[in-house]
């Protein structure tokens, strides 16, 4: 009723158009904050506090990250970390959701598997390397396991959450609705979940790029990480610059569409 | 039409919880039969028994002795038979109005259309076929227990359980929604158990008005209602204000001296 009433509806517009004038003030905060940033660097370059070597200026910067895309590493490097982070963390997010659903809703398995993936989650993903790599070798085996190990944990522990805080209130109006248990599984008690899911998917691909990179300073021929330990023996901050300035935007931009494409699919939970 | 159907006995139940120090009766031994088709209200002060009461019938709660039956049959789960109609709506945020009442339709294995049909006839008994394809969020609190009602009863329990269904709602729109059950509940006949914590909310509505008392729960007075639909509570010398006085009197004592 209140939804049609004219003067609600004129709040319900300046609301939106409050939110707008907040979402274009925090990009242009980011803007200012990026600024200030950029200028502080270039003061630093110009003024030739530092050695280029030990900090780079930003045009030294630029200029690394043009040649790189130049000369066709950047291309290489980027289908590469990208694939082993996209593989690592579809394998990783699946098996995390799947035993996520499995230890939130049936009481044995939580009771055999929850706390020892408990007591993995502080272990960081660095620490695995060594390990993956005597059982996978140097290949993409232990990369993709590296990954999809942190992402796992990560996906498997807010599914979890999300499964066993499911409000009583929805089981008991789907049951006395007369539905079957697979319906009430699916259309119930996933969708009531689904907002917890989407918080540890959106972790998991934080995670997933955080061990790309301990993946990849161990043992890799190509990627961001190899080209990172790359530019290390030579000395080239300004590389190493540019493919962390790199690695930041890519990380915040597939953030960014995940974080879309959650609010798209779980368009009932508010803010 | 076949034999009426919906006729609930209450045979000497009585509850207990495990509480923090030693068991607690919820309810004491209680007998209670809801006549078929009948509309009764339960009303009483809070943490009398009344939702440990419905609990049971909905099926939620197991008596620790005594039996309940459906049409002879023991009530021991939840069923499709026992509608529960909740104050806090329980209506799906994902799903939009209309899918909230195709969910109760699922069981009956109908195709796309003719489900879609049937909640859409379903909303436009209570008046929202305008909202169909809006979300719960989307909807005002009257809106989402009109979606509720439409929802339960599309699927034809034979008893519906009824929460403080309009508790959460201002009183405005609390004697729409009184207009708006009455005129459903005439037209399918469901056996109507409406918990309520208003007494001329019960005396408005109800065939049968059970007063409970608490500390232990137990069901302490009765009254049959004969008077015609609709009522009104304001007409000089009606029996219904003597009821209401009355009524008033046995939930006052308790609050009065617990001060």
């Amino acid at each position: 009723m209140a939804v049609t009433e004219p003067s609600t509806q004129r709040s319900v517009v300046a609301r939106s158009f409050q939110a707008g004038l907040n979402a274009g003030g925090s990009a242009a905060r980011s803007l200012l904050s990026f600024a200030f940033i950029l200028a502080l660097w270039a003061g630093v370059g110009a003024a030739q506090m530092v050695p280029e070597a030990i900090f780079p200026a930003p045009w030294s910067v630029l200029s690394a990250g043009i040649e790189l895309a130049q000369n066709g590493t950047l291309a290489k490097d980027l289908s590469v970390s990208l694939s082993r982070a996209a593989i690592g963390f579809a394998i990783g997010a699946s098996l995390g959701i799947v035993v996520g659903l499995l230890t939130g809703r049936i009481a044995v398995v939580r009771m055999l598997i929850g706390p020892f993936l408990n007591l993995l989650r502080p272990i960081p993903a660095i620490a695995l390397v060594p390990v993956a790599i005597v059982w996978f070798g140097i290949g993409e085996g232990s990369k993709y396991f590296v990954i999809s190990y942190t992402v796992f944990l990560a996906v498997w522990f807010n599914t979890h959450a999300g499964m066993e805080y499911v409000p009583d209130i929805y089981l008991r109006a789907a049951r006395s609705l007369g539905v079957s248990r697979l319906r009430e599984f699916m259309s119930v008690i996933v969708p009531a979940a689904a907002p917890y899911i989407f918080a540890g998917l959106r972790l998991g691909v934080a995670l997933a790029f955080l061990s790309l990179v301990a993946a990849e300073l161990s043992g890799a021929s190509s990627g961001i990480g190899y080209r990172l330990q790359e530019a290390r023996q030579y000395i080239r901050t300004d590389r190493m610059f540019a493919l962390l300035i790199i690695l930041g935007l890519l990380g915040a931009g597939v953030d960014l569409i995940v974080h879309r494409i959650g609010q798209k699919l779980v368009h009932w939970q508010q803010g | 039409m076949e034999t009426k159907q919906g006729h609930v006995h209450v045979d000497n139940v009585e509850i207990r919880f495990q509480g923090r120090d030693g068991p607690v009766t919820a309810l004491a031994p209680t007998t209670l039969e809801l006549a078929p088709q009948t509309f009764t209200a339960l009303i009483g002060p809070s943490g009398c028994g009344k939702s440990t009461l419905m609990n049971a019938i909905g099926g939620f709660v197991t008596p620790s002795s005594g039996r309940i039956t459906l049409d002879g049959a023991v009530i021991d789960k939840p069923s499709e038979q026992v509608g529960v109609i909740f104050q806090q709506y329980a209506l799906f945020p994902w799903f939009s109005a209309l899918d909230n009442v195709r969910f109760g339709l699922k069981r009956f294995g109908l195709s796309k259309r003719e489900e879609v049909d049937r909640a859409r006839a379903a909303l436009d008994e209570v008046g929202l076929s305008a909202h169909a394809d809006k979300f719960p969020q989307a909807l005002s609190g009257g809106m989402k227990q009109r979606v509720a009602i439409a929802r339960t009863f599309a699927f034809g329990p034979k008893v519906l359980l009824m929460d403080e269904p309009f508790g959460a709602l201002d009183a405005q729109t609390r004697l729409v929604m009184h207009d708006l059950l009455m005129r459903v509940w005439q037209k399918h006949k469901a056996t109507v158990l409406f918990v309520t914590h208003d007494v001329d909310e019960a005396l408005l509505l109800a065939d049968d008005v059970h007063v409970m008392s608490s500390a232990p729960g137990r069901l302490i007075r009765h009254y049959a209602l004969a008077q015609p639909r609709p009522r009104a509570l304001n007409r000089a010398g009606s029996d219904l204000l003597d009821i209401r006085e009355d009524i008033l009197g046995l939930l006052r004592p308790a609050d009065a001296t617990a001060l």
